[in-house]
């Protein structure tokens, strides 16, 4: 099986738009299975109409807790924790969950044993088909907890169990906005990425964070450009920052109020609007051969 | 007053909003822009503010000392990032990238053969534009965490405070730790949206998420012709949450944006009204 994942650093340039695409488009010749590691914000499966058939609550986040009745307020978890998740109260040390990341550092360092680390339950991971058949498996993150990272392994642990059953041939990572953990998580041990920009001086730059990214695993990259008429000399910069970097451009989508309409009507483009398949045809061409 | 603009789902506008306002802001009153959206700064670019370095954020990173080492295992043991391997008879391997700075092996370690040491994460940028300062922080490509960097940011704004009459604080995309370090402390959040299902599905994530944080919350509607209107309205309704500004889709404002200069329509102005 190959592992293409879908990147851009930059939010709202069409990752989802080309992940759902492309897995339509690739659906009728290979077997594919889509995996959402935009685990922050999990949209892949709602373009492609996913009915659940399996949900799976998972602990991938650890924190502390204080076990009042031991602590006798000497504080000195507060001066070892780094993350500014613990403050002096009155008398007791307060714990702020947000900012905790479970190290365990204020537990080693506790001389009553009063601090306990816990597993917390702190994402979602389910598993279903898309209206148009192929396996989708998703994640995402309960409100207010941590550990994005280790949910989107889950999640590709998962979506490696499902590619089996269903004998995939390709599976398509649709990933988060920006370039930390969740990010990082995603594009590790992958196959190609393809990095959706735009043309805006905000889109390039992000483009060229996220490259560098792709960079530092050494993974082989394809860009595509979306809305790429609403500035073509912006355009022809990225073709050429592309080129330096032996990026091979695998397709230009001009900027239409259908895919507004697409999103609208919660459909992949190229089902949406037929004249659109013929750029996502040509994209996956592209991939086959390099896979060749 | 201590605003964020944030609103869950990524190219919703947030930065746009966020530079229009506190350009709008810098006018009469003195205005910081704070740029949290630390994986992917930007607001320099959309004001084309020349930004200066001005501080490099470290992290606590262990250093052995072999030399007192005993190869026990300990601190592979407590490190619960996978940031060092033991293997039995060996001294333990550090793999940096995977460290996020607890110290909890130096903590553990029985011969104390781990000391600190430091390692890059992030940088610290200062400008001057419009009237208004501009802080933005930039994490270092490769490395995970969003929140230590943002936090350091804040911290270095806090040090070095000048009065600012208004922050105007722009999160990055999602509900990740970057964002909630980010929001933490803010009197108020406006979510940037679009009426698309997917801006509804997010919008809701993040009212959940600064509900829990207890942060009142507005919501703006950008691209607000374009799309169903509906979605975001009935969201408005369910959480109680009051849509303040719409923004259509402008050539104008895209053209703005291309060219780096902030974007100056009646729609922001509105939104600073309905604020006051």
């Amino acid at each position: 099986m190959r592992v293409i994942n879908i990147l851009s650093g930059k939010g709202g340039t069409g990752k989802t738009m080309v992940s759902s695409s492309l897995l339509w488009t690739m659906s009728r010749k290979k077997r594919v299975v889509g995996i959402d590691c935009d685990v922050d914000a999990a949209n892949l499966g709602m373009v492609l109409g996913v009915k659940i058939t399996r949900r799976k609550e998972i602990e991938t986040s650890e924190k502390a807790f204080l076990i009042e009745e031991k602590c006798t307020g000497c504080f000195k978890c507060v001066d070892v924790c780094n993350f500014s998740a613990i403050e002096k109260g009155d008398k007791k040390p307060v714990f702020n969950r947000f900012l905790c990341e479970g190290c365990g550092s204020c537990e080693l360092v506790c001389p009553e044993n009063a601090i306990e680390i816990k597993t917390v339950k702190n994402a979602w991971i389910t598993e279903g088909a898309s209206r148009y058949g192929f396996p989708v498996v998703s994640g995402q993150l309960k409100m207010g907890e941590s550990g994005s990272g280790k949910i989107v392994t889950e999640v590709r642990r998962t979506g490696e169990r499902v590619a089996k059953e269903n004998k995939s041939e390709i599976m398509i990572i649709d990933s988060a906005a920006g370039i930390s953990c969740p990010v990082i998580a995603s594009v590790r041990n992958t196959d190609y990425v393809i990095a959706v920009s735009e043309p805006t001086p905000s889109g390039f730059n992000d483009l060229k964070r996220a490259i560098k990214l792709v960079e530092f695993f050494k993974i082989p990259c394809g860009l595509i450009i979306n809305k790429f008429d609403i500035n073509k000399e912006l355009t022809r910069k990225i073709e050429n920052f592309a080129k330096e970097k032996g990026i091979s451009v695998l397709g230009r989508i001009p900027y239409h109020k259908d895919f507004v309409d697409a999103a609208v009507n919660l459909k992949p483009v190229v089902v949406y609007k037929k004249k659109y398949r013929e750029i996502f045809e040509n994209i996956a061409e592209k991939i086959y051969s390099w896979f060749e | 007053m201590r605003i964020a603009v944030t609103g869950g789902k990524g190219g919703t506008g947030k930065s746009i909003v966020s530079t229009a306002l506190a350009f709008e802001l810098s006018k009469k009153q003195k205005t910081l822009l704070m740029d949290l959206d630390v994986e992917c700064p930007n607001d320099h670019l959309i004001l084309s503010i020349k930004r200066e370095k001005v501080k490099d954020i470290f992290q606590k990173i262990p250093k052995f000392d072999f030399s007192k080492c005993v190869k026990c295992g300990t601190c592979s043991k407590v490190c619960k990032e996978n940031a060092i391997v033991f293997i039995e008879g060996q001294y333990p391997r550090f793999i940096p990238e995977q460290c996020t700075g607890c110290n909890a092996c130096c903590i553990a370690c029985p011969t104390k053969a781990i000391s600190q040491t430091e390692k890059k994460i992030g940088e610290i940028y200062y400008g001057k534009g419009y009237g208004m300062d501009l802080v933005s922080g930039e994490m270092v490509i490769g490395y995970e965490e969003a929140g230590p960097v943002v936090n350091a940011v804040k911290e270095y704004v806090k040090k070095t405070e000048k009065g600012y009459k208004h922050i105007i604080i722009d999160t990055s995309a999602g509900t990740h730790c970057g964002v909630i370090s980010a929001l933490m402390g803010c009197e108020l959040a406006l979510c940037v949206t679009e009426p698309t299902p997917f801006g509804k599905h997010d919008l809701e994530l993040i009212l959940d998420l600064l509900n829990v944080l207890g942060i009142p919350a507005k919501i703006i509607i950008n691209r607000s012709d374009i799309g169903d209107k509906k979605l975001i309205e009935r969201i408005s309704k369910k959480y109680k949450t009051e849509i303040i500004g719409e923004i259509p889709y402008k050539k104008s404002i895209l053209d703005a944006y291309s060219k780096g200069v902030p974007v100056k329509e009646k729609e922001i102005e509105n939104i600073l009204r309905v604020l006051k």
